[in-house]
Parts: structure tokens; sequence; C-alpha cells
């Protein structure tokens, strides 16, 4: 069984890190190549965000278990600026830094489960996961 | 550092770069200095960038790729992108990337006929 833990993001050189850690656990999981490389892309946009937005904050993984099916849950949290309007943020194209406004609508197109909590001055907590398909 | 991570070499007027397996943001904008010193420095025609080994392309990456194609572009040099694979490449489509009027490839080999291609045209005119 694969521990659950965290990874804190504080630089650049973390977004590797966090895309490394994301690939072993979803293919430790099982997960075919194309799914492993849609989560190890919406992390790697997330921690970005995280990086770019809030400088830093960390990502807490697991693995799921639920009626027999297995996923895998990441959450990506910062105590940053937050997000004032997340239906604007959710829209392709919309960026409020110099990012193509991909980060946040890409993700969540590539994941089962997407779910966004932010507030003003508080921060922003990203929540997203993928169920392996019994193929 | 950096240095040893990337090489760029030089054949027929034309450089070949391959991206590193998982390119940090560092690396990435290294890479793009390096390859617009390089077509100076040697007069290049073109540019092949393969992504063969790359495993993930997220939307810093794939920014930086086309600015790279475009700055190219200004110096009066095309590229072509070779051997992306197809998870990435499924990837890349629903996160809604696009890679604007890049030239693509399967592999290098096409991409260096290609170029060649666009030269012979070029010299038809």
């Amino acid at each position: 069984m694969l521990p659950d833990g965290t990874t804190h993001i504080d630089g650049e050189d973390d977004i590797v890190y966090v895309r490394k850690q994301v690939r072993d656990l979803a293919s430790g999981i099982g997960f075919n190549l194309t799914d492993v490389t849609r989560i190890i892309t919406a992390a790697s946009e997330l921690a970005r965000n995280i990086y770019r937005y809030a400088g830093k904050g960390r990502m807490k993984y697991a693995v799921l278990h639920q009626r027999g099916a297995v996923g895998i849950e990441l959450e990506f949290q910062d105590e940053g600026p937050g997000i004032a309007d997340i239906p604007q943020a959710m829209e392709p194209g919309y960026t409020t830094s110099r990012g193509l406004g991909l980060g946040l609508p890409g993700s969540k197109r590539m994941m089962d489960e997407f779910h966004v909590w932010s507030e003003v001055g508080k921060g922003t907590i990203v929540t997203i996961r993928k169920w392996k398909r019994n193929n | 550092m950096l240095d040893s991570n990337v090489s760029v070499l030089k054949l027929r007027g034309i450089l070949f770069v391959t991206v590193p397996a998982e390119p940090g943001d560092d690396l990435i904008n290294h890479l793009q200095q390096k390859i617009l010193e390089s077509m100076e420095q040697h007069e290049a025609k073109g540019l092949i960038l393969d992504i063969s080994t790359v495993s993930a392309l997220d939307s810093f990456f794939a920014r930086t790729i086309v600015e790279t194609a475009q700055m190219v572009g200004l110096m009066g040099g095309r590229t072509v992108i070779s051997g992306m694979r197809p998870e990435v490449a499924i990837t890349a489509t629903q996160l809604g990337l696009s890679l604007g009027n890049i030239l693509t490839a399967l592999n290098m080999d096409r991409a260096l006929d290609m170029l060649e291609g666009l030269e012979e045209e070029e010299w038809d005119r």
C-alpha cells in the first residue's frame, strides 16, 4: 500500500519534484500511461499556480479505496491571495498573471473530480481526483 | 551547471536540440536562450526541437516552445517540433494547448525532410 503524505511547494524546483512524485504514485496505483500523463499535467499546472500566485504551499496526496475502486486524490493548498471570482478563473483563457489561463479549466477536464475552495486573503484549496478504470 | 544538460548540434545549417526529459523552468528558459544564441552564432536557417523524451507538457512549457519558435522566426529561421508522444498529444489537446502554426513532425528524420523541402520550395520561387 502506498503511503499518504504531503509535499511542500516552495520554489520552481518543487514543481519538477511534484511531477516526479505524482508519476511514481499514479504508476504505482496502476493507471495507464495516458491517465498518468493527465494526472501529472494537472498536478504540474496546479503546483505552478501555487508557486506563481501564492509563492508557497503544499500538495497532499492520498490513495483512495471506495467500493472496490482505486483512485488518487491530490489536494493543492496555499495561504495566498485567494481567487475573487472562481467561475471567471475557470474560464479558458482567463488569467491574472502572464499565463495561458489553461491551468484550472484544463486540469478539470483531465480529472474525474475537481473542486476549488477559495477565500480572498485566506488562500485556495484545489482538490482533484482520478479513478482507475477497470479494463 | 545548466549548460551540461543541453546540447545544440548544428548539421547542414540546421540546429538540432533534444529537450531533456524532466525540464524545470530554469532549464527551459536556459534552453531558449541557448537556441537563440546558437541561431546567430551558427547562422542557422532552421531549428528542430525534439520532445520525444518529454513525458508531460504543461502550459508553461508549451508557451515557452511557442515563444521560442516565434523568436527563431523573427531571426529568419523555421522551427519544427518533433517526436511528441501519443499520450502527450492527447493530454495537450485536452488541456487546450495549441502550438499555433508551428510545424510538427513525427520524428527528427521527417522534421529534417520538412525543413529541406521548405528550402527547396523557396529556391524554386
